[in-house]
């Protein structure tokens, strides 16, 4: 049956949902028991695809015990500066946080309802006793620890029941629109070639941040490029491209979250610093005990006094508390345990080596949601391609829920999706042009020059005569090099098609980045080592009108009180 | 040049293909002889280790990269 569906040429449906990862299951089964008619497209296989794929070890964003959703968004805005978030206060839209909050323990039902499993230990919740969601700033008790190494055959499996045509290894070209509307979209599969194109009333985005721009927190010298520390195949950012290619909004594209890393070596994820409740002690090469670095000019700020390497130890940890912290990493990526063993490391006896000035780039901001916005009408997004600036996965699998709620009011009254031919046709010719290249570029190849240039000229640490030659650079680069990318079968096609989107993002980044004259948090550009207090509640927003990129800075709304009075 | 950090032991490999279809970077490829899976795009690997957890033959060995070390 699937198979037969594959081969029409054009499939029609109500809701396209672009990536099937924890926020895009729940999208589609949500709008599904609206008795829409959904499509997902999965560019890998829905069982284990995205940053969940292999396992997650916490969700968290649940206001409870006495906190409530109002008061959530207000710590949230008002603290987020102190820890990774860059200095976020009113980055983020109060208004897209607040639905967040406020939906969260309904979402929390409806994932049980997908058939995932929320509890932890003799059926019960497992509520953390510390904080740890969104930096620890909420407080306990909003975060559950949840044993989630199968949450996506749970969701699969939900998804399937529900009678969802799923597509899987197929990746999304762009989008169709049509006067300011989407019209649906077209894709590519990666194992056979074939274009496909969807005709759809409203499109979901749920494809994953970006990270490829950058290296990988470990720098891999040798071949293997996307040793990354959660799924590469959901970092390219194609959700984030295709919307900008179609006129969307992108916002925040200059803030990256330089995540302290617990390990150079083996990126070891689970509780980082906290350790199921006793934090980690750090010390210096030399063996004194040091407070936590907040941040990378702190971290810089050691390098200097020839203090580094730093090192996390959990030598002082009980014995239960270690086997606890086993459990944690089998429950989300169970071959750093396999790992730790092949390298012959014992966190009893050795220390992790912590790096904190060259972090994790991830890029967890992007498409702006919200309804006063009409830049692309119908076009919906969830999750770390969003503007919601690293939400986790809490707000991923929430928004996820809120969306398929509640898009079935916009579908209602879309109207048939029309299909401009000439669009089709055009999209059809810019994708499968690699496929008739011969003697050109390699995509991983062309990806590596994009990440060297940003590492080089953009990186944590900024400033304007840096970003300008880098732009100079990634310009002459996709001048060249991207209509000479070659892909000699379908496989290499979708690693073309993403570099694509890498080089698209890659510019933005930078030119939002030299938009940003200040240092904010975590932001940092040496050129202008002062906030700016003009720019504070203002974001950089992205968009493609008639083919020219526009910037401009805009205020980020207020959470007034009769949006919180009218709810959902 | 055998030197790929994942191994498939092929006495134990029961053809199932969980492999081919579970992976997020779709590094395997079938061997059309054998109606094996064959590791085709090693340096696209990502090291999620979702083909090792569940291969139900414990046929899939993943070993730490050298250039990792």
């Amino acid at each position: 049956m699937a198979r037969q569906q594959i081969t029409e040429r054009v499939i029609e449906t109500d809701v396209l949902v672009m990536g099937g990862g924890i926020g895009g299951c729940p999208a589609a089964a949500k709008a599904a028991e609206h008795g829409l008619n959904v499509t997902l497209v999965e560019k890998s296989k829905l069982e284990r695809s995205g940053k969940a794929g292999q396992g997650l070890d916490e969700i968290g964003i649940f206001p409870r015990d006495g906190l409530t959703p109002l008061e959530a968004v207000r710590i949230y805005l008002g603290k987020s500066s102190v820890y990774d978030r860059g200095g976020t206060e009113r980055v983020v839209n109060p208004r897209v946080l607040f639905k967040l909050f406020d939906n969260a323990m309904w979402a929390l039902e409806e994932l049980e309802k997908l058939g995932v499993n929320m509890k932890y230990i003799n059926g019960e919740y497992g509520w953390m006793p510390w904080g740890f969601a969104a930096g620890g700033e909420l407080g306990p008790k909003v975060e559950l620890r949840v044993h989630w190494q199968n949450v996506k055959p749970e969701m699969a499996a939900g998804v399937r029941k529900r009678g969802i045509n799923v597509i899987e290894r197929t990746m999304v070209v762009d989008l169709l629109t049509h006067n300011g509307k989407v019209a649906g979209a077209t894709a590519v599969n990666t194992r056979t070639g074939e274009f496909i194109v969807f005709k759809a009333k409203a499109v979901v985005i749920a494809s994953g941040d970006l990270e490829r721009h950058y290296n990988s927190p470990t720098p891999h010298f040798w071949k293997y490029k996307m040793g990354l520390n959660t799924c590469p195949a959901a970092s390219s950012g194609d959700g984030q491209a295709v919307a900008y290619r179609a006129g969307a909004y992108l916002s925040c594209m200059e803030m990256m979250r330089p995540v302290t890393i617990r390990d150079i070596v083996l990126m070891q994820p689970g509780q980082l610093h906290l350790n199921d409740g006793i934090p980690a002690k750090v010390f210096t090469w030399k063996g004194d005990e040091i407070s936590r670095p907040p941040g990378p000019l702190q971290f810089m700020e050691l390098e200097r006094q020839g203090l580094a390497p730093l090192y996390y130890s959990l030598e002082h940890l009980p014995d239960d508390f270690q086997k606890r912290l086993e459990v944690h990493i089998a429950d989300e990526t169970m071959l750093r345990l396999k790992m730790s063993q092949d390298r012959g490391f014992n966190p009893r006896t050795h220390r992790y080596q912590i790096v904190g000035d060259r972090a994790v780039r991830f890029n967890n901001t992007g498409i702006v949601i919200g309804d006063n916005l009409e830049a692309l009408r119908g076009v919906y997004a969830v999750g770390e391609c969003t503007d919601t600036y690293g939400i986790g996965a809490g707000g991923t699998a929430v928004a996820g829920f809120v969306v398929g709620e509640n898009i079935c009011n916009y579908v209602s009254g879309a109207g048939e999706p029309p299909l401009d031919k000439a669009q089709v046709e055009y999209q059809r010719q810019t994708a499968l042009a690699p496929l008739a290249v011969k003697d050109g570029v390699e995509p991983l190849e062309l990806e590596c020059t994009i990440r060297n240039i940003c590492e080089e000229y953009g990186g944590t640490f900024k400033s304007e005569g840096r970003l300008r030659e880098g732009l100079k650079r990634l310009g002459s680069l996709k001048r060249e090099f991207l209509p000479r990318l070659m892909a000699p079968n379908p496989h290499y096609l979708m690693r073309c098609l993403e570099v694509r989107n890498i080089m698209a993002l890659a510019e933005l980044h930078l030119q939002a980045s030299l938009e940003r004259k200040e240092t904010r948090g975590l932001y940092i550009r040496l050129d202008c080592p002062q906030r700016d207090p003009s720019l504070d509640n203002r974001r950089v927003y992205q968009r493609m009108v008639n083919g020219q990129a526009t910037i401009e800075m805009v205020d980020v709304p207020e959470l007034s009180p009769d949006f919180v009075k009218e709810k959902k | 040049m055998e030197s790929t950090p994942i191994k498939i032991d092929y006495r134990r490999c029961n053809g199932c293909r969980k492999c081919y279809e579970l992976c997020p970077m779709d590094i395997f490829v079938l061997d059309k002889e054998m109606d094996m899976p064959l590791v085709a795009y090693e340096e696209e690997c990502g090291f999620c280790g979702i083909c090792w957890m569940e291969c139900p033959k414990r046929a899939i060995d993943i070993v730490y990269p050298v250039s990792f070390w």
